[in-house]
């Protein structure tokens, strides 16, 4: 039963196993279940300085487990929701980098030393242009949670007198609270902010009554309608700054291209009627300056995909 | 997989799922230095280590839960053979905790004890 074909031969293979076996599951399991299985091999390769990995590897499946055996049973014990909602670590190597990982891990998180690097870095991180994504997104993600939560409030509030006032605006909370998931999930892909997957937990026992007064009781009900009115006016700003942004530094980092291919006479660079250029030198800086401008760009997009994050967080998970 | 088989297994997965985190508790209360998962792994190999966890792996996760619940300390430290360590040490409300248990585990398994050897005439 135990005997699969694909007995992994180097570490890096057995995690890759474990983290295909794994597949789907919430990534902060996964996370620490890379780590725990690292950890321990290392550990016992460390211990047998004289058997190869293969060897070693082929002991492990008896005694840790053979990559299957060890996603079932971190999949069973995946109960601890206080885990779940542990932030991150992010010095765990991803993916297929974990060849070379001997001494790295500790060190990954800080931010290197030299400020240049870190300024022109930003190009490098991901997070950036997702956050970027999110801003020009959120526009219109805004006006749906927006016109959602007004018409459900309204509708609820003006139900009330009728005899299906009461279940409506029990559904209506319902679909606030499923949308809040959906935001989370779109908040976890995009600002790398850790969201719940599953909904808060829901007494089930009472009556029909008493739930509807706990969802009405909830915080986190009312944080959540908070977060998708705000979404509204947030979602226009960052739709605002990303587009002027994106066009001002582009537009100055493309003009000079324009010029060398011989479109000089589209080229208008002015204030209030005055123009401001006219001389070819002055392609340069232009050029320049937008090229900088990209990275500023990126760097309040981070900036902003992380307060939002924060702000995400706080309205959208549940304050214990 | 014979019958017999499954239902020993179901009986271990049940046994172990208390036992497992009174072992833990008790091997870092006898403990002198705090201990990495990897070391505390291996004192579970040998003769209790089918019963207890089926696979070691098993341990990390509840590691984990204690520590999350308070009864144990962990602190990371880097080592030269692999990711960081993370470094666990029962904490005080971990020995009140382990005591209490382990006053549970001695009169559960003298009653168990008189139980199944038949002794209990009245």
């Amino acid at each position: 039963m135990s005997n699969n074909t694909n007995t992994p031969k180097t570490i890096p293979e057995y995690l890759e196993l474990l983290r295909a076996a794994l597949k789907g599951k919430d990534p902060a399991l996964v996370q620490d279940a890379l780590y725990d299985a690292e950890e321990y091999l290392r550990a016992e390769l460390a211990e047998n300085p004289g058997q190869d990995e293969a060897t070693v590897l082929e002991k492990v499946a008896s005694s840790y487990g053979a990559p299957e055996e060890v996603a079932e049973i971190y999949n069973e014990r995946e109960v601890a929701v206080s885990d779940a909602f542990r932030s991150p670590r992010a010095s765990i190597p991803q993916s297929k980098s974990s060849t070379g990982v001997a001494s790295v891990g500790v060190s990954v998180n800080k931010k290197p030393q030299n400020p240049i690097a870190w300024f022109f870095g930003v190009a490098a991180d991901p997070r950036a242009y997702a956050a970027l994504f999110y801003m020009l997104l959120s526009m219109f993600t805004g006006i749906f949670y927006f016109t959602w939560a007004v018409t459900g409030l309204s509708m609820s509030l003006g139900f009330m007198v009728l005899i299906i006032g009461i279940p409506f605006a029990v559904l209506f909370m319902g679909s606030v609270w499923a949308l809040s998931l959906v935001e989370g999930r779109l908040v976890e892909t995009m600002l790398g902010v850790r969201m719940p997957r599953r909904p808060a937990y829901v007494n089930h026992e009472g009556g029909f009554l008493t739930r509807i007064k706990e969802i009405l009781v909830d915080p986190r009900t009312w944080a959540t309608l908070l977060y998708m009115l705000l979404m509204l006016p947030l979602g226009i700003i960052y739709f605002t700054v990303a587009v002027t942004a994106l066009a001002l530094s582009l537009s100055f980092l493309l003009a000079p291209v324009a010029y060398l291919m011989g479109y000089a006479d589209n080229i208008t660079l002015s204030w209030d009627g005055v123009t401001m250029v006219d001389q070819p030198w002055v392609m340069l800086p232009m050029f320049i300056g937008g090229a900088l401008g990209v990275f500023v760009t990126l760097h309040v997009a981070r900036g902003i995909g992380k307060l939002h994050g924060m702000m995400a967080k706080h309205l959208l998970v549940k304050i214990a | 997989m014979t019958d017999t088989e499954i239902h020993l297994k179901k009986f271990q997965k049940e046994l172990s799922a208390g036992m497992v985190s009174l072992v833990l508790l008790s091997v870092l209360g006898q403990a002198k230095e705090p201990m990495y998962g990897y070391q505390i792994a291996k004192r579970f190999e040998g003769a209790g280590e089918a019963v207890l966890t089926g696979k070691q792996s098993a341990l990390y996760p509840v590691l984990r839960n204690l520590s999350a619940s308070g009864l144990l300390d962990s602190f990371v430290e880097p080592s030269v053979s692999g990711p960081p360590r993370r470094y666990y040490q029962i904490t005080k409300d971990g020995r009140a905790v382990l005591s209490e248990w382990a006053n549970t585990w001695n009169a559960t398994r003298s009653f168990v004890d008189s139980i199944l050897k038949g002794d209990s005439h009245e």
